[in-house]
């Protein structure tokens, strides 16, 4: 049994908000612009009346853009040297490195153009598992979507996985 | 920053889809332009994806394709193959390894489940590089209409 990667303090954390909410209102240029930089240029992101056809309120926002469209401005003094904002709140946890190791997405509802959308994320889970290479920590960070209605239009596992 | 796609789009019929078939591949072809307007569109300032040097001093080949970028060509790879009256239920990857500018980049998907009563459809997908490195496996839930 090798000595445990989680610290005491980090596993009292599990439930924890560690951002937000924060409340945006999907923009119809930003979530174009967005489609138009994956290279997917369904109509339902770009046409009102497909979008309606379609079945849609009005222009919808391509599935995962929802993340993306609460980023909150911040000052570029905030960038590390490997680009990244410095977090306001840090995991600890006795590791050297930590990999991005995937994500899990559930849609339960439209993001439409001019939805107001609140996102909260919480620590959901960090578990140590033995791997090949040795122990590893596997954390999860899950981010609920709320729109005007109250209604929760989606919910991302971020995967972390450090060791 | 192109996509191809091996057939033109006709929307899957829940009648005549069974576990096993398979959805037509999609291509994609990403530059530096593209990784740079990605960047840009989804407010993501990480060096890795614009400093080749800074990539380079990180243990990469070049600088990499961005995951959720990756993860956003295969719910594309999933609602092209859907059409526009189905729903994208739910969607998983693994980043198992970084796609690289100049590549050509493959999806390939087989479906696994069918429920003809409510339309969902489960998936099992992934993203290889055109020689054969696998980037990212995948699943997806899309309902298709009943009607």
């Amino acid at each position: 049994m090798s000595e445990s990667l989680i610290p005491a303090e980090t596993l009292e954390r599990v439930g924890e908000v560690l951002s937000g909410p924060v409340t945006v209102v999907i923009d119809r240029r930003e979530a174009q612009r967005y489609a138009y930089a994956v290279g997917d240029e369904n109509p339902i992101y770009f046409d009102e009346v497909a979008a309606q056809a379609a079945g849609y309120r009005t222009l919808v926002a391509p599935p995962t853009y929802v993340t993306h469209a609460v980023v909150q401005p911040r000052t570029a003094s905030d960038l590390r040297t490997d680009g990244l904002y410095r977090e306001g709140t840090r995991i600890r946890l006795r590791v050297d490195r930590v990999m991005f190791g995937g994500e899990e997405w559930d849609f339960l509802e439209p993001v439409c153009v001019g939805d107001e959308i609140t996102a909260t994320v919480r620590l959901a889970a960090v578990d140590q598992k033995e791997g090949r290479k040795g122990p590893f920590v596997r954390q999860v960070r899950e981010t609920t979507f709320v729109n005007q209605f109250g209604d929760e239009v989606a919910r991302s596992r971020m995967i972390g996985i450090a060791r | 920053m192109s996509t191809d796609t091996d057939t033109p789009a006709a929307a899957p019929n829940l009648q005549t889809l069974e576990a096993g078939q398979e959805l037509p591949t999609m291509h994609k072809f990403p530059d530096e332009a593209q990784l740079f307007l990605y960047s840009a569109a989804s407010h993501n300032p990480h060096r890795i994806h614009y400093d080749r040097e800074y990539a380079r001093f990180e243990g990469h080949d070049d600088i990499i394709v961005h995951g959720p970028l990756q993860g956003a060509w295969l719910t594309q790879f999933v609602t092209d193959w859907a059409g526009p009256g189905a729903r994208l239920l739910g969607v998983t990857w693994q980043n198992r390894s970084s796609g690289l500018p100049g590549e050509e980049l493959v999806f390939s998907g087989t479906v696994t489940s069918v429920d003809s009563q409510t339309g969902v459809v489960e998936l099992e997908i992934a993203e290889h590089t055109s020689d054969g490195r696998l980037l990212m496996p995948a699943t997806a839930r899309v309902r298709l209409p009943t009607a």
